[in-house]
């Protein structure tokens, strides 16, 4: 009922493998350690992900980098330009540093609604974004209709990749590289996260629309971003459906027609909680609510 | 390599592998059973407990990061046996069925009145999300938890 993975009681024997964690105290100690273990190693941030490995059937690294005590990894830093969110911080921390920035109010549902509030309170952005085996990850969406952009680094350096990209490349990533930021252009715009939970709240999503719209006087939609989470492996934008909003009302109802002729570019995964055709055929109705929120916000 | 915590107010020990569940360590080393590892996955709360103040899974907490870190259990809500508001409030309301979940909700709750003395139903219900009841006995859980807060 919660994630389509059997609830399981596992020996403790099972569980445990012999895993060091070290628990790096800067950014540059963390990178050092990284590059050491290579592809033994990973890092840890907020455990979340990692540590259902067991139930998962997925043997741990040998070596973790925990990073959540690394104060840069941490921080949040809000100018009149961009968003800067350490890798490290949790969702219920980017919830609430954003709480007061409308155009961010995507984001914030996404951060904020997630889970369940402890979860929310350990897991982190990056370990969101990094996890490519996650398809329900809630920040991935908001973050592609917000344009954002990753910066990963290693021993050497760092380097600035656009979020789309990294989800490209995120699961073949050279050991040894660590997400360090997440940089959020800030825009004029309305934005919404709606989620389908098969309960109100706690479950992952079947299915995620995250909406990105500004309008000019005439409520006529000048740009548009759309992105769909939980439906396929990995969340992305939906350009046709961009694209067939531009110089048009921004109106629900309009929206969701488009939407339901355009739903067959998906091919949805099939798993327990939720049948592939059931994630694509809910997308319509989550684009109507996602323009009702966007028009409210 | 090991680790130290204060777990209910005692400095403790552990030579557990750095990436055993915290839950694992309070059961099986230090005997504290109230935490329940149920799902393993963070979603039922039934082992919650609060880590430096915080409701936290501690299916979830590897102890190499528990190292340092103030623990509280259901265990060290009732000391001397003298139940807190919330304890106090769950049994008058005749809230409690089979206890797998409310070790859980006990700590959950706990940190909701600390935290959040003018949390209405919908704020209680928030704040359990991430404990799950079985026998769907949230009603009285909620009700109970509105009393505490009144009788505060």
């Amino acid at each position: 009922m919660m994630s389509g993975t059997p609830i399981q009681n596992i020996p403790v024997a099972a569980r445990v493998t012999p895993a060091s964690i070290y628990v790096a105290p800067s950014l540059a100690a963390a990178r050092d350690a990284l590059s050491e273990y290579g592809a033994a190693g990973a890092p840890l941030a907020g455990g979340t992900w990692i540590m259902r490995s067991p139930i998962r059937h997925e043997p741990l690294k040998t070596h973790y980098v925990a990073i959540g005590r690394i104060a840069e990894l941490s921080a949040i830093r809000i100018s009149g330009n961009a968003v800067e969110i350490g890798a490290a911080v949790t969702h219920a921390a980017l919830a609430a540093a954003l709480a007061d920035l409308p155009e961010f109010a995507g984001l914030v549902a996404a951060a904020g609604r997630s889970a369940n509030p402890a979860i929310r309170a350990m897991a982190t952005i990056g370990g969101n974004l990094s996890t490519s085996d996650f398809a329900a990850a809630d920040c991935v969406p908001a973050l592609l209709c917000l344009d954002a952009d990753v910066e990963i680094a290693d021993r050497n350096g760092r380097e600035r990749i656009s979020l789309a990209h990294f989800l490209e490349v995120r699961s073949k990533l050279a050991a040894g590289r660590i997400v360090t930021r997440i940089i959020v252009p800030r825009a004029e715009c309305r934005t919404a996260h709606i989620r389908l939970p098969l309960r109100r709240s706690g479950d992952y999503p079947v299915a995620i629309v995250s909406l990105s719209v500004s309008v000019d006087a005439a409520n006529r939609v000048r740009v548009a971003r759309i992105a769909v989470g939980s439906v396929e492996p990995s969340a992305r934008r939906w350009p046709p459906l961009e694209d067939a909003l531009l110089g048009r009302p921004l109106d629900a109802a309009e929206a969701a027609r488009i939407a339901a002729e355009l739903t067959g570019e998906f091919i949805g995964r099939d798993s327990v909680d939720a049948p592939a055709w059931y994630r694509v055929s809910v997308l319509p109705g989550l684009v109507r609510r996602a323009v009702i929120a966007a028009r409210g916000s | 390599m090991g680790f130290n915590l204060t777990v209910n107010g005692d400095r403790l020990s552990s030579a557990a592998e750095p990436a055993t569940p915290l839950v694992d360590v309070l059961r099986e080393e230090m005997h504290l059973t109230g935490a329940k590892p149920v799902c393993r996955e963070g979603f039922c709360g039934a082992c919650m407990v609060l880590v430096d103040g915080e409701p936290t899974p501690s299916c979830l907490l590897p102890a190499a990061l528990a190292d340092g870190r103030e623990i509280q259990t259901v265990e060290g809500l009732a000391p001397l046996g003298q139940l807190n508001r919330i304890q106090a409030a769950l049994e008058v309301s005749d809230a409690v069925q089979c206890g797998m979940c409310f070790p859980g909700m006990v700590v959950s709750l706990t940190h909701l009145l600390t935290t959040r003395p003018d949390a209405t139903s919908d704020d209680i219900r928030a704040a359990l999300t991430g404990n799950i009841c079985r026998c769907t006995g949230y009603e009285r859980i909620v009700e109970a938890t509105l009393l505490a807060l009144a009788t505060a």
